[in-house]
């Protein structure tokens, strides 16, 4: 029996939490924040592509998706030139039209999840997130629907034109808090201590500060709850892990005991479940939409400047309409 | 690889899993409110602090297996 297979097959036989076979895995030592086993992120999601029923699973990834496209056409401009990164099935594409995105380019870790057609003239492009080969100043528009990884916002920025938007969608802090809840209290019961099972996940106050950072103006962020309800605790792991969302953080434990898997599913049940015997399971899902700098941009004015006073909002009997549409 | 060996039985296991938990709902209910008790008490979550009634759940888990297994062996022979 060859090491590979072995390893693939371990995986799948703990649902939802992957088991890391550390000798095959080197530690990449660049980048500011080494949080994630992105090898193991390929490989999770070359399996799922691989999967005949995998279209099942694609449900929050197309609710996702919408709602982005949604926020696209708020946007009263025509893109030349898109790109879709980790775009995969193009779950934002699909809700799109030629009128608003002329030309797209789509990305994607794994070869066989790229490239479902949609009307708008696609290239597709197999690219790891961190490396983008495009030159600088190329989109007019770089959309971004992943779950879960961290984000390389400089390098979104600089393959952005100026005048560029950047529109993105990930999950967000309250995402998966009875999954995580359940597991922290059973296991600290069962096995008197706990560990991450469920990846850190960006807060909506950091995301402010780390589009600003990055560089990009006129930012937008918002938050939608998505409510997904299951059957039962294992049935939230199987889908998570169908998605390609299995934990791949370097601090995961390689194990869930049997006990402590029971465990968490009675209390999960109990703590967090519906009349009908269902469970809810909450993805809280962040919008962000931030403009690469330009001259035509509307820039805060210089102090002192003002012409009316705030003392006068009372008189105003109509809200004036300010701003880029 | 052809045939039953570990991973495709921890697999059926896992896959049946839901099926089991269902004939016990009752002892997880119990189990899953001792443990719940605990976040809004004053008592703090330590080992083994909800012992008798998880262990009460894993025996019914425990029984519903073999349950489950000697309906599928007599499925089989019929």
């Amino acid at each position: 029996m060859n090491w590979k297979r072995l390893s693939i097959l371990t995986l799948r036989s703990l649902s939802g939490i992957s088991q890391n076979l550390g000798s095959f895995c080197t530690r990449r030592n660049g980048g500011a924040m080494n949080v994630f086993n992105r090898d193991m992120k390929k490989r999770q999601k070359q399996r799922v592509a691989a999967l005949k029923d995998g279209h099942q699973y694609d449900y929050l990834r197309n609710e996702v998706g919408s709602r982005v496209a949604d926020r696209v056409y708020d946007i009263a401009r025509t893109f030349p030139l898109a790109l879709d990164i980790g775009g995969g099935k193009s779950h934002i594409a699909e809700h799109l039209n030629k009128d608003v995105v002329q030309s797209l380019v789509l990305t994607d870790v794994s070869q066989q999840n790229l490239c479902r057609q949609t009307e708008i003239p696609t290239r597709c492009v197999v690219v790891d997130e961190e490396f983008l080969p495009f030159k600088e100043n190329t989109f007019d528009l770089v959309h971004f629907n992943r779950s879960i990884l961290r984000l390389t916002l400089g390098l979104h920025l600089s393959v952005l034109k100026p005048d560029g938007v950047f529109i993105g969608a990930m999950v967000g802090g309250e995402t998966l808090y009875e999954l995580r809840c359940s597991l922290q209290l059973a296991e600290s019961e069962r096995e008197g201590g706990f560990s991450a099972h469920i990846s850190p996940f960006t807060a909506v106050t950091d995301l402010g500060n780390l589009l600003g950072g990055a560089g990009f103006s006129m930012l937008t962020v918002d938050v939608d709850e998505v409510q997904v309800h299951y059957p039962g605790m294992m049935e939230v792991m199987t889908d998570l892990q169908g998605m390609g969302e299995s934990n791949c953080a370097w601090n995961r434990r390689s194990l869930l005991h049997r006990d402590t898997m029971l465990a968490a599913a009675a209390v999960y049940r109990e703590m967090y479940g519906n009349q009908d015997g269902s469970v809810p399971a909450t993805f809280e899902i962040l919008y962000m939409i931030g403009w690469k700098p330009h001259e035509s941009q509307a820039k805060p004015v210089k102090r002192g400047s003002a012409t009316v006073s705030f003392g006068d909002l009372s008189k105003i009997s109509r809200p004036t309409n300010a701003g880029r549409s | 690889m052809s045939g039953s060996n570990v991973w495709s039985r921890t697999r059926e296991r896992l896959r049946i899993f839901p099926e089991l938990l269902a004939q016990c709902a009752d002892e997880a209910a119990v189990y899953g409110k001792c443990v719940a008790a605990t976040t809004t008490g004053k008592q703090e979550l330590k080992k083994d602090l909800c012992v008798k009634e998880f262990e009460a759940l894993k025996t019914c888990f425990t029984n519903a297996v073999s349950t489950i297994s000697k309906n599928r062996s007599l499925r089989c022979d019929m």
